[in-house]
């Protein structure tokens, strides 16, 4: 029989009992669409965990931590296999104020090395790079952190710096958190650039960035006014980065080995993935379960099919059809309701992910009642393809395990009895 | 071509334990020739049926051996006597056995569709045949649509649509009333002059019986040749 053939035959027979074919269809439909909801959801949840931790830091980020750091060192990590960049920014620890045209403003100043920076996403938006020591780019939200003094305590609204920054120059003062006076010396640096947003809107960047070339001015500076020999103007802090996503456990291991201490996002990630791994399958399992519960409905359907059509399949047999085509005949019926009912519940499951990610972040921010949840970046429920093609598998799969043992049955038909049968 | 051997069958009867062997075929053998019409005779329940639902494979005899053609089908598994059915028997029934859900078309169309022959191939040879049966009018009906005859019809041209050397018919006027039944014992004798088919009629009925050009004489499971013995 051509396969055509058989498929005609198979709708006849599916046409002829619609209403019991839907009921079981529906079934079917109802568990997978179950279980494709119900793993969306760990899906989901896994995503915006994942994203929460990823949109924080670079994932081939290591942070190495060391007692001793210093350029030295720097430059022997440079060289280590599989790093693309080390970027070591050093921080002023210590208070700190600008000052512009009589805006005031509290900016952190950071010295990094620019060429290290840029390989790994630092660029500017405007100006160009320092070409000196006294020259800085400044953090995208430089100006809106530079308030007016005047206006300070006032009860007007604190008006921020509203002119272009580039070429500007400004007075740098550090002093003590525990001192009400600044140290008196001045520094006069000179905006030369402006950096690009950071990735996230919400991170502000107010930052100065400086040239290493600075810092011994500044260290005198400080050493003028601090007896203290232990204490340091500087904190350093050394981020390497892995060329590709894979390398970062080998170079992070690697360093750990040596003695740094090191910290990666990727670790993290390894274990959240490992969780959710098991998370979802338990979710997949349970819906399997919706799913089994439907291939009951579909067990019934084709026996009572098989048992109703007990004289045809007898005729069948009788003017030769063989019995594996008979086999096949109700194996594709069921079959049939299998794939019916899974691109049905695709359909449906797409449907439900997409209302429920529209409703449920309102709901929940009605009932928390606070406005900022309003802003919260939580995706409830994800289908990935590969979510899809497990559960159709799953269905498919389980449909025809269900019509398996009818389909059986019916190659077992006796010719004699059937045809003995009356009409 | 039929070649039949020392063929036995019995039933087993009764509950569970307490079976008993009832004998149908005692020892059969006998020969049927190409291109003739044999009519099988008996009393109801001489074992008549048991012995076609035997020679077409739908049921494995405890012994003996039958040779169709130069094959022996008594030999066969059941996937190859489903094959060897699908090409060398055609099948005419007391009660027609079509498809209700199919339409006469579609019911003389089923064989070839079994036999994988391509829908474009299909449809002239269908239409032939129902022509020679005489039933294009009704093609479209379905089987409860049509009369007895009609159906019976149907069913001629289902068991000749592959072209079979031998068909078999169970009391093939066993429903009908006596005019409809000269009507297609006439058309049995027409296909078998016309096209050289082999018909074996298994029937309870002598004057059914005396149409073939021969006549085997079914009695406590043993098979005689004979003529017909009118008034007994
Ligand atoms: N499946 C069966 N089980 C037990 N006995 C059977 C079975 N089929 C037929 N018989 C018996 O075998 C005998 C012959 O039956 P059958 O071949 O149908 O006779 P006929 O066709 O000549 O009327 C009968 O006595 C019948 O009761
Ligand atoms: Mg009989």
């Amino acid at each position: 029989m051509q396969f055509n053939d058989q498929i005609d035959f198979v709708r006849q027979h599916i046409k002829k009992n619609k209403l019991r074919v839907f009921m079981t269809i529906l079934a079917a439909t109802m568990g997978t669409a179950f279980l494709i909801v119900l793993a969306s959801v760990g899906f989901g949840i896994h995503d915006t965990m994942r994203n929460e931790i990823l949109d924080n830091r670079l994932v081939n980020q290591v942070e190495v931590y060391s007692s001793e750091m210093d350029q030295a060192k720097v430059e022997e990590l440079k060289k280590r296999e599989h790093v693309k960049a080390v970027v070591f920014r050093q921080s002023v620890s210590i208070n700190q104020q600008t000052e512009l045209d009589g805006f005031i403003g509290s900016h952190n100043m950071t010295v990094t090395e620019f060429q290290e920076e840029a390989k790994v996403g630092f660029a500017l938006q405007e100006g160009r790079l320092p070409e000196n020591k006294h020259e800085v780019v400044v953090g995208s939200h430089f100006a809106e952190s530079l308030i007016e003094s005047e206006t300070e305590g006032a009860e007007a609204e604190p008006s921020t710096y509203k002119q272009s920054l580039i070429g500007k120059q400004f007075t740098y003062k550090m002093g003590l958190y525990e001192e009400k006076e600044l140290f008196p010396e001045e520094t006069t640096l000179t905006i030369v650039g402006i950096a690009k947003e950071p990735a996230k809107d919400w991170v502000m960047d107010t930052n100065i960035y400086a040239d290493a070339a600075i810092m011994p001015e500044l260290n005198r500076i400080f050493t003028g006014h601090v007896e203290d020999m232990d204490s340091q103007l500087f904190y350093g802090n050394v981020n390497v980065y892995a060329d590709n996503l894979e390398n970062v456990t080998a170079v992070s291991k690697a360093l750990k080995d040596e003695g740094y201490s090191v910290y990666s996002i990727a670790d993290q990630l390894e274990q959240l993935d490992v969780f959710f791994l098991a998370f979802k399958a338990g979710l997949v399992f349970v819906g399997t379960i919706a799913i089994l519960i439907a291939s009951i409905g579909i067990f019934n359907t084709m026996t009572m099919a098989v048992t109703e059509r007990t004289r045809e399949i007898g005729v069948m047999k009788a003017i030769g059809a063989s019995p594996k085509l008979i086999q096949r005949l109700f194996l594709m019926e069921s079959a049939w309701i299998g794939i019916v009912g899974t691109i049905i519940a695709v359909v449906i499951s797409y449907g439900v992910s997409f209302i429920a990610n529209l409703v449920l972040p309102i709901i929940v921010s009605t009932a928390l009642g606070e406005e900022e949840f309003t802003s919260l970046d939580i995706t409830f429920s994800i289908i990935p393809w590969q979510l899809v093609v497990i559960a159709s598998a799953i269905s498919i799969t389980v449909a025809m395990i269900s019509g398996w043992r009818p389909a059986r049955k019916a190659t077992k038909i006796d010719v004699i009895q059937a045809l003995r049968q009356e009409l | 071509m039929i070649q039949v051997q020392e063929l036995t069958h019995s039933f087993k009867i009764g509950k569970k334990g307490k079976e008993r062997q009832v004998p149908v075929l005692k020892g059969l053998s006998f020969t049927i020739n190409e291109g003739e019409v044999v009519s099988i005779v008996g009393r109801s329940g001489s074992g008549k049926s048991t012995l076609l639902h035997i020679l077409a494979g739908f049921l494995k005899p405890d012994a003996g051996i039958i040779q169709i053609g130069n094959v022996r089908t008594s030999a066969f598994s059941e996937m190859e006597s489903a094959k060897f059915r699908l090409d060398h028997f055609g099948f005419i029934f007391q009660n027609f056995q079509l498809m209700p859900g199919l339409t006469a078309f579609e019911n003389v169309e089923l064989p070839l569709k079994l036999a994988g022959v391509a829908k474009k191939d299909r449809r002239k040879k269908v239409q032939q045949l129902l022509q020679l049966v005489g039933l294009t009018e009704v093609q479209d009906h379905y089987p409860n649509e049509l009369s007895g005859g009609q159906q019976q019809r149907v069913s001629i041209a289902r068991a000749l649509i592959t072209d079979p050397p031998i068909i078999f018919a169970d009391e093939p006027t066993g429903s009908l009333d006596s005019e409809t039944e000269q009507d297609i014992l006439l058309l049995i004798q027409s296909l078998n002059k016309t096209r050289g088919i082999t018909f074996v009629i298994i029937t309870h009925d002598d004057t059914v019986a005396e149409t073939a050009d021969r006549i085997y004489r079914m009695h406590d499971g043993e098979l005689t040749e004979g003529g017909v013995h009118h008034a007994i």
